[in-house]
């Protein structure tokens, strides 16, 4: 008796996670990848048509806002690698430098706890071209800076980056302050008994040491970059114009205001593309750090 | 795993004590330690400049907004902001301030969280402990799920609960989270239980071995640890989500995310900005006593949540 109920209770308590992940997650997606496929509108159309199945597609990959979209999501990409440098840089120097640690990381980290809608009114209040710190340089002087970056299209999403750079750095820095805490403290040492220079130290022995910290942080990165949404909304909405559409938003607005499923299901299937990606280092990096764990455990 | 563990199994495999550290200079602080805080410091400052600026801003009055000085302090300090973004402020047609969203948000939390965590739970110890054939092949399909952009699955799920009769309601938002929380939250109980040692498994098995109640005397007693972090990190998560509450909440069931973006975007006229910083600290307010208040448990969250899976 109890040998049965060991088989059976377990298997009974997976199905709701089993169920949720058949219906709401590959079924879901599944469904996507088919409207995308049909010529659905703002109601699901279940037929097929074998000879413009690429309709959807070919439409999206003439739509200048998709072009927009994915040129910025490229732009904010490489910017976002800037906060994994920064983040890096911080917790090298917090590493090095114990005195404070508890203290800077309290403060690198806090932007992270912060919803990015209010990151986003925050950073767009800043930004104002009349009150914001644009006016606040200029008044001492500084007339040569402009700081109006959200109300121009050329760097409408360098002010985006700005603001991501400054919520996602602490993360990259806890990640790195970690991966740096765990490498053994014998390279410190035997590192200044042979005078290696500092630069040298980092450049030549640290970061090839990180290098699955590194790509963690690059993957989760673009991930995220993927999904970039609410701090588009919060800062400048898709404005000026559509300078600041990422595929998120691109997808949510033919849904909500173009009200066109297929056309939404298409372009969010080229979200899913993008993540695959991404995705796919990140398996075979999970796969190369297990036989590398292995390797060093026989 | 984590990169500590790794390096514990590093430090465990070398018997031998450290090496000899060489002391620092026993008093006196280097030029390099004071150009690195030096450096630390004007980041910390970079960091907490928005902050300050959101601060100040809440407590001024219009007039002095207009002024112009953004870094100045409040110089007729007036409550004013708060009160108007609390109680007043306009979204759209609506002018009933944050509280709406607030108490939404309260109300969409308590039962996600009860229900992520409950959920995942189980599943995390189903697959970590018990022997279920296609655990590795569920397992792999969780971590695909857990990194899927929501737009891939936004319209049927919306299209679902609408059938269910759940779409625009708290509940409906509530079950949302708690569906999509599933895959990820599930990897971290996985990986935390898989470390339970197996003699405690054994010895629970000869003493009852009914799966439930392992789970209920043995395993959640020991899972205080994570409980904490998993609670940390699903607080704050859906308390700052914005995506999910936009798409599934109904009119006068939106989170307080979502009332604070509306309250800022869809301004006519001139921008009142002092109550919109005054509504974007009211809306940060939570999750920020949570991480000062527990910051070490909302940084394992983070953390072990990013590098393990």
């Amino acid at each position: 008796m109890a040998l049965r109920w060991s088989r059976v209770s377990p298997q009974l308590a997976l199905t709701p996670a089993l169920a949720i992940t058949l219906v709401a997650f590959i079924g879901a997606i599944a469904w996507t990848i088919f409207m995308s496929f049909t010529r659905s509108r703002r109601f699901p159309e279940y037929f097929f048509d074998p000879a413009e199945w690429s309709r959807q597609y070919e439409r999206l990959f003439k739509d200048d806002g998709w072009a927009i979209a994915l040129k910025n999501l490229l732009v904010l990409g490489v910017g976002s690698f800037l906060a994994i440098v920064f983040g890096f840089i911080l917790a090298a120097m917090i590493d090095r430098e114990k005195r404070g640690e508890g203290f800077f990381r309290t403060i690198f980290l806090y932007p992270l706890a912060v919803s990015l809608i209010v990151t986003g009114v925050a950073w767009r209040w800043m930004f104002n071209p009349s009150f914001g710190l644009q006016n606040a340089l200029h008044s001492i002087g500084l007339t040569w800076v402009n700081f109006d970056w959200l109300s121009r299209a050329d760097t409408a999403m360098y002010g985006i980056i700005l603001a991501t750079v400054w919520q996602g750095a602490g993360f990259y820095m806890a990640l790195m302050l970690s991966g740096l805490k765990s490498i053994n403290s014998e390279i410190w040492n035997a590192a200044r008994l042979d005078g290696v220079s500092f630069w040298r130290l980092y450049i030549e022995i640290i970061i090839p040491m990180m290098k699955f910290t590194f790509l963690t942080c690059a993957i989760l990165m673009s991930l995220g970059v993927v999904k970039a949404y609410d701090i588009v909304v919060a800062m400048t909405n898709g404005g000026p114009g559509q300078a600041t559409w990422v595929p998120a938003y691109f997808t949510i607005n033919a849904y909500w205001v173009k009200s066109n499923l297929g056309y939404a299901s298409a372009a969010a299937v080229i979200m899913l593309a993008i993540t695959g990606l991404i995705f796919l280092p990140l398996v075979l990096l999970t796969a190369w750090r297990e036989r590398a764990r292995e390797a060093r455990a026989t | 795993m984590s990169v500590a563990d790794v390096s514990l199994r590093r430090a465990g495999e070398v018997p031998v004590e450290r090496a000899p550290r060489f002391p620092r200079k026993p008093k006196g602080i280097s030029g390099r330690s004071i150009a690195i805080i030096v450096f630390l410091t004007i980041c910390a400052a970079f960091f907490c400049v928005p902050l300050y600026i959101i601060i100040t801003t809440s407590f001024k009055t219009m007039e002095q907004v207009r002024e112009g000085a953004i870094f100045s302090l409040p110089a007729p300090f007036t409550l004013d902001a708060w009160w108007s973004a609390w109680d007043t402020a306009c979204s759209g047609i609506r002018c009933d301030g944050l509280k709406v969203g607030f108490w939404n948000s309260m109300a969409i939390l308590f039962p996600s969280l009860i229900l992520s965590i409950a959920l995942s739970s189980v599943t995390g110890y189903a697959l970590a402990l018990w022997n279920v054939r296609w655990a590795n092949t569920f397992l792999f399909v969780l971590f695909i799920c857990a990194f899927v952009p929501f737009q891939i699955i936004m319209i049927p799920l919306i299209i679902l609960s609408s059938g269910l009769k759940v779409y625009g309601t708290i509940w409906g938002i509530a079950i949302v989270h708690a569906v999509l929380a599933m895959p990820f939250l599930t990897l971290v109980f996985r990986n935390y239980y898989k470390g339970i040692p197996q003699e405690i498994m054994s010895a629970a098995m000869m003493d009852s071995g009914s799966f439930w109640r392992v789970f209920v005397e043995i395993i959640l007693p020991m899972s205080g640890n994570i409980l904490i972090v998993v609670l940390i990190l699903q607080i704050t998560s859906i308390w700052n989500d914005f995506l999910l509450g936009l798409t599934f909440g109904g009119l006068g069931t939106q989170p307080m995310s979502v009332v604070l973006a509306n309250v800022v975007i869809t301004t006519t006229g001139e921008a009142a900005y002092n109550e919109n910083m005054a509504a974007a600290l009211l809306t940060a307010i939570p999750p920020l006593f949570i991480y000062f208040v527990l910051g070490k448990f909302f940084v394992q969250g983070i953390t072990a949540g990013a590098i393990k899976g």
